[in-house]
Order: structure tokens, then C-alpha cells, then sequence
């Protein structure tokens, strides 16, 4: 198939998905209380968009997702970096984070809220928590990938350990770099909204458990979308800055 | 006149050393314990000539060119370039090629080149004609826009000898820089080094496992005994240059060549 005809097939796809979203419903065909035609979602978005106390939610989880990744990102790096460049730490520390990294990190929340209560604090330290580890996860892999020959190449030519590591380590790293970006932003809202859901009493993901519980279908779907778009926006965004990257990853 | 005279009498006897190496041992301090690597090696390399060192694997070859570098510590003696000891990597006095190509891949084949003058903060114009000048010298006109995922492998060594003489020192080591080419390239690319090396008169050492190779490039060849490497045999290769293709069929190509195997054979 060329790249046009996989175009049009998804495009297909997506009409037909969409489609029958707001004609099921509409018929009868499915019950529109539990799945409101698409239609009336849309219109229901643009009246929540207006809404002082949504904005004031999305304000709150925006803040939220931005301090969690701000925290989280550089501790991770910093980490992983330490425990890929040192063979000892390495050694010590590797296998207790792999250990950890397996845990679901949904089981701790209790405990942050115990400890932090249900505010602002405690939704970016759990979402931090969350987040952490993948980044660790992913800057070790990244360091690892700088090849030994590269750095010797440098050195032969008298390079600095600062030259070595701006224009060594850094071009080699930077796919994997922009790589952990993106799947630290998935963990990392993740985290904001099972913390918002879970315990809170503002942030779009308390909305979101809150239109659920009380049946309000078109909000609840509203919700989703809205999320939806924001998370695969960030997330096209920086695939398409590793897309232009990768064409010397070979 | 004089110029001349000294060149030929250069051919006679050794000319002042580009590169002395004097009782140059190494162990090394690895997992299994003490690996004593090079024992008591000594060594002059003549301005402007072209030495090769051959030797059993393991022996000890590429230690000691990483140590002609710079980029590695003898544990004893010394290495001396111009005169002067060689301690940390010094790229105006030695110039290096690895077998692998070691491209950046993130860099294009003029910025690949460029690389050792940006290091050096040089200004950009001057890089790039200095890196322009290399790129034709190595026969690669037109390509400097090309990465290095698209370039041949013969096509991305020549970016790396290059990228070694773009600093123009007088000394280029070279550890196996043909070996993962395939045999007409690797034949290609010694009449072509062959070429640079006579065009730019720069010391070249040179490591290789190919007996034709060893031959057909060098002014002397060097074997070395298996670990802890010594050096056993200095074979004078007196072929005429340039050298050509048809050289490796005649009688005195193939006893020179049976010669450097019989060594290696004891060395192993
Ligand atoms: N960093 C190191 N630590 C411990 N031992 C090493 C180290 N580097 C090399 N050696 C050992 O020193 C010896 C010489 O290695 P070297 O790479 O110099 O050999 P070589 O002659 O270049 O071999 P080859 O022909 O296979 O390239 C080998 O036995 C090798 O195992
Ligand atoms: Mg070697």
C-alpha cells in the first residue's frame, strides 16, 4: 500500500468510528444515556470550556502535570545518568529500581494521601513518584547507547570532558532523550489523574470521577475528550521532533 | 638538490624518528588479575615513513598504538613524538583511525571532518575550507553533504582519514582501518592510501592481519610475538615505488609475505 492509500484507510476508519458514535445512539440502536451521540458531546465541550469552575480545574491538573514532570524528569536523569556512568552505584542500585519500576505505583496512593492529605502536594509528589522511575529506566538506556569509540574518537582529538560531553553524549543521547519525554508525560498524567479521581476536590480528573458517578454522560465524555486531545498533542508533538532526529539514529 | 639528497639517503638508512617508543611495557590491571600485555618494546619510526605492525591477536597492537595516542598510559617507559613525550592525546603531533569508522552519525561528512578543528574553537571559515581541502584530498569532492549512514564503507573511511589529517600532524596511526571492508575495497582504498601518504609525506603506522596488505604499503614491517607482545622481526620491505597491483604477483612480493607468516607463526 502507499502512504496515501494508509492515510485514507485510517481516515476511513476514523469517519466510520465517529459516525457511528453519533448515529448508534441517535437510533436507538444503542442506549443514548450510556453512550450520548457524539453531536452532543461536542456541544457539551464547548459549554464545560465555558465553564469559571472547569477552567479553574484544568488550570489546577495543567499545574499539576507541569510541577510532577518538572520534578520528575531532571531527578530521573540525574539518577540514571549517576548509575549508568558509576559501575558501583550501578551494581547497587540497578536491580532496586528495576524491582520498583515493576510495582504497579497506584498501590502506594494511600499512603500519599496519609501522609500529604488530598491537595496540590500530594497529587504532583504522587505523580513524580510515578514518573521517576521510567525516566530512570530510560536515561540509563540512553547513556548506555553513547558508543565507547565515539567518546575515544574525541578524546583523540583532544576534547575536554565538557567538549566530550556537549558534542558526545548529548547528540547521541538526544533521541532517547526526546523518547523519555514522551512516555514520562504518559506516566506522568496518568499519575495526575488517578490521584484526581482517587482523592481530591478540584482538578479535571475529579470532574471526570465526579460527571461518572452521578451519570452525567455527555460532561463525562466531554471530559475525555478534552484529555485525549491534550495527551496525544504533546505526545505527536514530540514524536515528530524524534521522527526528525532518528534519521541519523541508524 | 639537497632535498633530494636527503630523501634518498632517507631510504637507506632510518631517517630522525617521527615516533620513538622505548622499553615500553604494559600490564594490565583487569577482572582475571595482572595481564601483562606489551613487555620491554622499543621502536623508531622514521619521518615520513610508512611502518607496519603485524602480530597474532591479542598481542598487544592496538594497546600500543592507543599509547602513541595519547590515549592510554604505558606502565613503563616512554613514547616520544617530535622529540617530545607523548602523555595525553596531542592532535597537532598525531593524528588516529580506527577500524571502525567511529563517524558521528549525527554529523555530516564535512562536519565529521570539521570536528577535530570545532573542538579547537577554530574559525568556521577556515574549517571549512581546511575540511573541504581533506574531503577532495581523500577523493570524496561532492559528498560533504552526505551522512554517514549514506556512505559506502570504503566511502566512510575515507571521511575518517580525513578527519586524521585535517590537523595536518605529522604522524597518522591507523589500527585496522580496512579490515571490515570487503577485499576489492580494501584493495582500493591502500592504493589510495598509498596515494594521500605520498601526496602529504606523513608517518604513517599501521596495523593490520593482512600478509598482502602489510606488503604491499609499507617501507618496514614489524611483528610482534604473541602476549605479552615483544617485537621479533623488523622486515625491510624493499619493493620499488609507487607500489602497484601487479607487484603482489611477482617472487619477491611472495617471499617477503612468506617471510612475515613464518614470524607470525613462531610468534603465536
Ligand atoms: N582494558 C583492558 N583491560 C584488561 N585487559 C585488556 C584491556 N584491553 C586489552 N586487554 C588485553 O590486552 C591484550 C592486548 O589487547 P589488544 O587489544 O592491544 O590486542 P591486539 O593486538 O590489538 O588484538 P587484535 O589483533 O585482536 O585487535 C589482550 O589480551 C586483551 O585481552
Ligand atoms: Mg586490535
Amino acid at each position: 500500500m502507499t502512504r496515501l492509500q494508509i492515510v485514507l484507510v485510517r481516515l476511513a476508519l476514523l469517519v466510520l468510528m465517529l459516525g457511528a458514535w453519533e448515529l448508534l445512539p441517535r437510533n436507538g440502536v444503542v442506549n443514548p444515556r450510556l453512550l450520548p451521540p457524539l453531536g452532543d458531546v461536542l456541544v457539551m465541550l464547548a459549554d464545560i470550556l465555558g465553564r469559571p469552575a472547569v477552567q479553574e480545574a484544568i488550570l489546577v491538573t495543567a499545574a499539576e502535570v507541569i510541577v510532577a514532570f518538572i520534578i520528575a524528569v531532571p531527578v530521573g536523569a540525574a539518577v540514571g545518568v549517576l548509575i549508568a556512568e558509576n559501575d558501583y552505584l550501578g551494581e547497587i542500585f540497578k536491580p532496586l529500581l528495576f524491582y520498583v519500576f515493576s510495582i504497579p505505583k497506584s498501590i502506594f496512593l494511600p499512603m500519599f494521601i496519609l501522609i500529604m492529605g488530598i491537595g496540590f502536594q500530594q497529587k504532583v509528589a504522587y505523580a513524580a513518584f510515578s514518573t521517576v522511575f521510567v525516566v530512570i529506566m530510560s536515561a540509563t538506556a540512553a547513556v548506555e547507547s553513547v558508543r565507547a569509540d565515539h567518546v575515544l574518537v574525541a578524546r583523540s582529538y583532544g576534547a575536554t570532558q565538557m567538549q566530550v560531553l556537549t558534542r558526545v553524549y548529548v547528540p547521541s543521547m538526544m533521541p532517547f532523550l526526546l523518547e523519555t519525554l514522551r512516555i514520562s508525560m504518559i506516566f506522568n498524567f496518568t499519575g495526575v489523574m488517578i490521584a484526581e479521581m482517587y482523592a481530591s476536590r478540584t482538578g479535571i480528573g475529579h470532574l471526570i470521577a465526579n460527571w461518572g458517578e452521578n451519570f452525567q454522560m455527555p460532561q463525562l465524555f466531554a471530559g475525555v475528550i478534552l484529555l485525549a486531545a491534550v495527551a496525544i498533542a504533546f505526545n505527536e508533538t514530540v514524536r515528530f521532533l524524534e521522527a526528525r532526529c532518528s534519521t541519523w539514529r541508524t | 638538490m639537497q632535498h633530494v639528497a636527503n630523501l634518498s639517503a632517507s631510504r637507506a638508512e632510518p631517517a630522525p624518528a617521527a615516533v620513538a617508543v622505548e622499553g615500553v611495557s604494559h600490564v594490565y590491571d583487569g577482572r582475571e588479575g595482572k595481564v601483562p600485555a606489551l613487555e620491554d618494546i622499543s621502536m623508531t619510526v622514521g619521518a615520513g615513513r610508512f611502518v607496519v605492525i603485524v602480530g597474532p591477536s591479542g598481542c598487544g597492537k592496538t594497546s600500543l598504538l592507543m599509547m602513541m595516542a595519547g590515549l592510554r598510559r604505558q606502565t613503563e617507559g616512554a613514547i616520544l613524538c617530535a622529540g617530545r613525550p607523548i602523555l595525553d592525546p596531542d592532535p597537532d603531533r598525531v593524528g588516529v583511525v580506527f577500524q571502525e569508522a567511529s563517524l558521528f552519525p549525527w554529523l555530516t561528512a564535512l562536519d565529521n571532518i570539521e570536528f577535530p578543528l570545532a573542538l579547537r574553537r577554530a574559525p568556521r571559515e577556515e574549517r571549512r575550507r581546511r575540511a573541504t581541502e581533506m574531503l577532495n584530498l581523500v577523493g570524496l569532492q561532492g559528498f560533504g553533504a552526505r551522512y554517514p549512514h549514506e556512505l559506502s564503507g570504503g566511502m566512510k573511511q575515507r571521511v575518517s582519514i580525513a578527519r586524521g589529517l585535517v590537523q595536518d600532524p605529522p604522524v597518522l596511526l591507523m589500527d585496522e582501518p580496512f579490515a571490515a571492508l570487503d577485499e576489492q575495497t580494501r584493495m582500493t582504498m591502500g592504493h589510495e592510501l598509498l596515494r594521500i601518504w605520498s601526496q602529504t609525506g606523513k608517518t604513517v603506522v599501521f596495523i593490520t592481519h593482512s600478509l598482502t596488505e602489510a606488503v604491499y604499503l609499507a617501507d618496514e614491517v614489524l611483528v610482534m610475538s604473541a602476549r605479552p607482545g615483544r617485537i621479533i622481526d623488523r622486515i625491510l620491505i624493499t619493493l620499488p615505488r609507487p607500489r602497484t597491483y601487479e607487484m603482489m604477483a611477482t617472487d619477491v612480493f611472495g617471499r617477503l609475505r612468506d617471510r612475515i607468516w613464518q614470524q607470525i607463526r613462531k610468534a603465536a
